[in-house]
């Protein structure tokens, strides 16, 4: 079958194209060699080398502390204005598109986080297809979550073969078409990562509160909560209330939160839900692998490899999830 | 609306917390407008105990008998007491050498002089007196004493943090000092809210804001260990801030 193709000396050219009508980020390796989301410099190309950014694109969607909420005598109640432009994520993976399909399920679909709508109405989302390294694991585990793109880049030999996925992709497309040729070109069948062959919503029985692995996992856990914060689909948050110094004004502040903080699971008077910590990683684990609530039975786990990558201790929930969730190997 | 009536010590320590209020030059207005800061001897003069006060807030360790007796005068007229500082709330850097043996310390510092001879082991306030809020830091930041002062007015104390440094410094999506550069960073078992001030800076956490709580010091020796460094030397580093952290 004939497919969009565009080689990779038409890349350069292809992003000054799309940095016409948006700003253009992707992944961009740094001096201190962290690579992270950032606003791709004219004439660079992103790093599409690199297997996984330290923040996932959440940080787009959600900010780590931000304020979404301000009162003033004078003016009452009042919902902060998100100054909001065009971008294009350009680069993105399979599993951080995935990320990002849980979270619109998460605050677009139930009770719209206006901040978050705001923000995801600009973004674009560009995909490109990568090879896991040890600390993957979106093609051990299935998911019910779908990679939903703009356009998705797959990576072939010489170039990309290039796809549409909704009408802002068919824009962008247009754009560029000068620079694309119609080749037939066999495209890598990925079936398992989130791309159409998605597993069933399931409900399993609760996992089992007396697993010697809690324990382990708490007491070598240092507490750090990198875990979550580099997670793309961890999305607690903390609420907090400031006032003002005049002391007639607050403000209302959402900070990302880790639910293996002493704090996440407490409640006034000093009251916690989770006091033990091996509670916690049960609550963690409940919720990276089966959901719960609205999410029952989608697992929020998309295998970017980054908890492990960035904790520590070198904790890992995947051997456990491979034993629980049977997971199949290729 | 009536003034809040404050009252700011300074005990043994290095006048660096009141000076961190006192460099928040555009807040100084209003808050000279929503606060009498009645006893304040470091910025307001007469310097007298005369009255009752909202909030007492204070810096420094105590180390003399003069500094215990004022401490317990103001707990006594204040409705709340608030530790300023890790030298407040945990003895901080004057602390450092407790164990060494007083005697010796003296000694080596001021020869046979009586000028020292009150002086005992410095102890953070809560070992005297009932403290009923902390803003840790060496010195705490500008935006914590703030958000303080503006609590009290509300009849609010602090909300005590329950994360690392390393937390904000993920957020900030820095280089990972301890796990990439296997320096001897302090982040995972000291307390956030400095925004990851010096690891931001590629400078390592030097644990100055005091114990996260819930530390894990028994497997962080073991990750410090696989980094090259010996039990000892990482207590050691710990207790610049902190004589509290033991093996």
């Amino acid at each position: 079958m004939a497919t969009q193709f565009i080689a990779n000396h038409n890349l350069a050219p292809l992003l000054v194209r799309l940095r016409q009508s948006a700003e253009l980020h992707g992944p961009v390796r740094g001096d201190d060699g962290v690579v992270r989301f950032a606003a791709i410099a004219p004439g660079t190309l992103p790093d599409l080398s690199a297997v996984r950014t330290l923040l996932p694109p959440k940080k787009y969607l959600l900010h780590p502390q931000e304020t979404i909420l301000k009162y003033t005598v004078r003016a009452g109640y009042q919902m902060p204005v998100e100054d909001v432009h065009q971008i294009i994520l350009f680069g993105l993976h399979p599993c951080d598109l995935a990320g990002i399909n849980y979270l619109d399920r998460i605050f677009l679909d139930d009770e719209p986080d206006p901040l978050y709508v705001a923000r995801r109405s600009v973004l674009a989302l560009v995909g490109v297809s990568c090879s896991p390294d040890e600390f993957c694991s979106c093609h051990q585990l299935t998911s019910p979550l779908k990679a939903l793109f703009d356009l998705f880049f797959n990576v072939v030999e010489g170039g990309f073969v290039v796809t549409s996925g909704s009408a802002r992709g068919d824009e962008l497309l247009e754009k560029v078409k000068d620079l694309l040729e119609e080749r037939v070109v066999a495209v890598p069948e990925d079936a398992r990562r989130f791309f159409g062959h998605a597993a069933a919503e399931a409900t399993r029985p609760e996992p089992d509160a007396t697993l010697p692995e809690w324990r382990e996992l708490a007491s070598r856990c240092l507490g750090c909560g990198a875990c979550s914060i580099c997670c793309p689909t961890c999305y607690c948050f903390d609420v907090l209330e400031f006032c003002g110094l005049d002391n007639c004004s607050a403000s209302r502040v959402r900070q990302w939160d880790n639910c293996l903080f002493k704090g996440h699971a407490e409640v006034a008077g000093g009251m916690t839900f989770r006091k033990d910590k091996a509670e916690r990683f049960r609550y963690r684990y409940r919720h990276k692998y089966r959901g719960f609530g609205l999410s029952q039975g989608i697992p929020s786990c998309v295998g970017c490899g980054r908890c492990r990558a960035v904790c520590p201790a070198g904790l890992d929930l995947r051997p456990l999830a491979e034993r629980l969730e049977g997971g199949q190997r290729e | 609306m009536k003034k809040l009536r404050i009252a700011i010590a300074g005990l043994t320590a290095c006048s660096g917390c009141q000076l961190s209020l006192l460099n928040c030059e555009d807040e100084l207005p209003v808050l000279l407008e929503m606060f009498d800061f009645q006893f304040f001897p470091m910025a307001t003069s007469p310097a007298l105990l005369a009255d009752e006060y909202d909030a007492a807030l204070v810096e420094g360790c105590i180390s003399m008998p003069h500094e215990k007796e004022l401490l317990q005068e103001l707990r006594r007229r204040s409705r709340y007491l608030i530790a300023l500082g890790t030298c407040a709330a945990c003895g901080g850097v004057a602390a450092l050498r407790n164990g060494d043996g007083r005697e010796l310390l003296r000694q080596q510092v001021y020869g046979h002089s009586p000028v020292a001879d009150e002086t005992f082991d410095p102890i953070p306030l809560q070992s005297l007196v009932k403290v009923d809020a902390v803003v840790t830091g060496c010195p705490p930041e500008k935006e914590e004493l703030l958000r303080m002062l503006a609590g009290l007015l509300r009849g609010a104390l602090p909300v005590g943090i329950d994360y690392p440094v390393c937390t904000e410094c993920r957020m900030r999506e820095n280089l990972c000092l301890l796990t990439e550069r296997d320096a001897l960073c302090l982040g995972p078992l000291t307390l956030g809210g400095c925004g990851a001030r010096c690891p931001s800076l590629s400078v390592p956490c030097e644990g100055c804001r005091g114990p996260v709580p819930e530390a894990n010091l028994v497997e962080a020796l073991e990750v410090y260990a696989q980094k090259g460094f010996d039990r000892t030397a990482v207590i050691g580093r710990l207790r610049r801030f902190c004589p509290e952290w033991k093996l």
